[in-house]
């Protein structure tokens, strides 16, 4: 059955807006259930979070052993890292890799048929993940930051600018991920996609090193893609690198990009559909 | 069952060199199996070059700005970097099964293996092949290849020699602690294997120099999951750096001993095996 027909054969269009809400709110909350039940995998999970934390700082602060580099000392470096790896902890895996099971398992036709916006729903359940990858990043910074000495508190005047954009960080990690998800409507492979992208977000993003470090011209062009407002702005805010006007205007551009990048992926969403064959049924 | 009694019959040789035979038409068929999926082949190769070479960057992004990390130059890092990509590689292509050992064994797929007439630990490590292996052996062998020149080593052929000991004595020591660390499937019962993966990012320390580390992370690298000798150990061995450069040359033995602990704890876990139920 091709996906145009299932569409066509779904029930009649939407459902009004209190049950879209209703609806999106029960799938994020199945969402982040589905991960707490098993305690044992969420334990281990989180240490192995934690081992990459610290071979993280231990290298910076090896790194950072003689003195200050662009601008960061090793406390204003576990900081940014810190934001980074908790910024870098969201919309991680969960989400994209569901959809890609369903998608290769034909169970997307169910997704299909169900009166609530594909990309809407994928949303709702990137949230109920979030919620548990926002707790979990939090705690493992905040052993963290209590093992290594403390972190300095955000820069004071930047306080605004900072909440605006870690709250933006979530919806713009998810536009990236919901599209590298859509891919294996093509490649029927999601191990591989995933493994690239999270590597190459993770680079471009700052989580692993600051965007300072780079050279210039790979300097001005991550300021401008969307990766830079998935880590590296909200980090580079609280530590007071981005400051005052220059704060917000990064902030406009994380802003753009969820724009954007959420068309995209609809258009993404229009092409890939139309790719679907389901058999069997 | 006669027959299987006969052929196991004769010395420990050629107990061996039909473990090795059988072992190779496990993986050869799995190969051909795999390479049925080209693009995939094409995708995880592309992706595991992506991956690994990330790490390259951000060493590289690092290094632009300080010569030296604790006295180790970039391609020193590079080599122990290298190493780890590299024994991974190898590890996932002729090892990869034993990841899906939480899967085979909390799902009841084990039941089969044990009815057939070969080492069940051996069959397990068989059973899989993994493609990302070939771009990380790929790129792992690269970098190697490049930093072994860079680095101030003169290079007779018992050196050499030495080098390629070295490294494949690395690789078995992951492929001994994957069998170890995933034999934990006999006692966690999730179908997921999150404790050998929590390992598994603990073993990811082991791509910087350990001395970077505190006394208690460095010990548990050296020597309760001793992944350090993946890369650190063996590359002071050659580079002859440190005050334990030693230490290196018992990367074979260790090896040894990483591989007997994956046999006796997965030994340990398959007595206790009661199968998934039905």
């Amino acid at each position: 059955m091709s996906a145009a027909a299932l569409l066509e054969a779904a029930p009649s269009g939407r459902l009004p807006f209190a049950g879209r809400t209703r609806a999106r709110r029960s799938m994020a909350r199945t969402a982040f259930r589905s991960l707490v039940a098993h305690q044992v995998s969420f334990l281990f999970g989180l240490l192995a979070t934690a081992f990459a934390v610290l071979s993280m700082l231990y290298l910076w602060r090896a790194v950072l052993a003689n003195g200050p580099l662009h601008g960061f000392d090793w406390p204003h470096m576990r900081a940014y890292l810190l934001v980074t790896f908790v910024a870098g902890s969201l919309v991680s895996s969960y989400v994209d890799y569901r959809m890609a099971g369903r998608i290769l398992q034909g169970d997307v036709a169910m997704d299909l048929v169900r009166p609530v916006g594909y990309q809407d729903a994928r949303f709702a359940e990137a949230l109920g993940f979030g919620v548990y990858e926002l707790g979990t990043g939090l705690l493992v910074a905040a052993v963290a930051a209590l093992a290594f000495g403390g972190v300095p508190g955000p820069a004071p005047g930047e306080l605004g600018a900072f909440v605006v954009s870690a709250l933006l960080v979530m919806p713009l990690r998810f536009g990236i991920v919901y599209m590298s998800g859509l891919v294996v409507f093509w490649t029927q492979n999601y191990i591989g996609v995933q493994a690239g992208r999270i590597a190459l977000v993770t680079l471009c993003s700052g989580a692993l090193v600051p965007i300072a470090f780079f050279p210039g011209w790979a300097q001005d062009v991550l300021t401008y893609l969307p990766f830079a407002g998935m880590a590296s702005t909200p980090a580079l805010v609280y530590v007071g690198h981005l400051a005052g006007a220059e704060a917000w205007r990064a902030v406009a551009v994380q802003a753009f990009w969820v724009v954007g990048l959420w068309l995209l992926g609809r258009a993404l969403w229009g092409a890939a559909s139309r790719q679907l064959t389901v058999h069997g049924g | 069952m006669a027959s299987a009694q006969a052929v196991a019959a004769p010395g420990v040789l050629a107990r061996v060199r039909r473990n090795a035979w059988l072992y190779r038409r496990c993986l050869g068929a799995h190969l051909r199996s795999t390479l049925e999926y080209e693009a995939d082949f094409w995708i995880m190769s592309v992706s595991a070059v992506i991956a690994q070479g990330v790490g390259i960057v951000f060493l590289w992004a690092i290094f632009g700005s300080i010569p030296e990390i604790n006295g180790w130059t970039f391609w020193d890092v590079a080599m122990i970097y290298a190493l780890v990509v590299l024994s991974e590689g190898l590890s996932v292509l002729f090892a990869q099964g034993a990841w899906s050992m939480a899967f085979t064994v909390n799902l009841g797929g084990f039941d089969a293996l044990l009815l057939r007439p070969f080492s069940p630990v051996l069959q397990v490590l068989s059973s899989e092949i993994g493609m990302n292996g070939l771009g990380n052996v790929a790129l792992g062998g690269a970098l190697l290849g490049v930093s072994v020149a860079h680095v101030d080593v003169a290079w007779t052929p018992a050196t050499i020699a030495l080098f390629v000991v070295l490294v494949v004595s690395a690789a078995l020591v992951k492929v001994g602690l994957n069998t170890a660390t995933n034999a934990a499937a006999f006692w966690i019962k999730t179908p997921w294997s999150m404790f050998a993966f929590s390992m598994h990012t603990f073993g990811e320390l082991a791509r910087f120099p350990i001395t970077i580390y505190g006394i208690g992370v460095r010990l548990a690298l050296s020597v309760v999951l001793p992944y350090a000798f993946m890369s650190y150990f063996p590359a002071q061995a050659v580079l002859s750096t440190g005050t334990a450069h030693w230490l290196g040359f018992l990367t074979p033995l260790v090896a040894v001993w990483c591989l007997v602990l994956g046999a006796l704890v997965f030994r340990r876990g398959m007595l206790r095996y009661e199968s998934a139920g039905n």
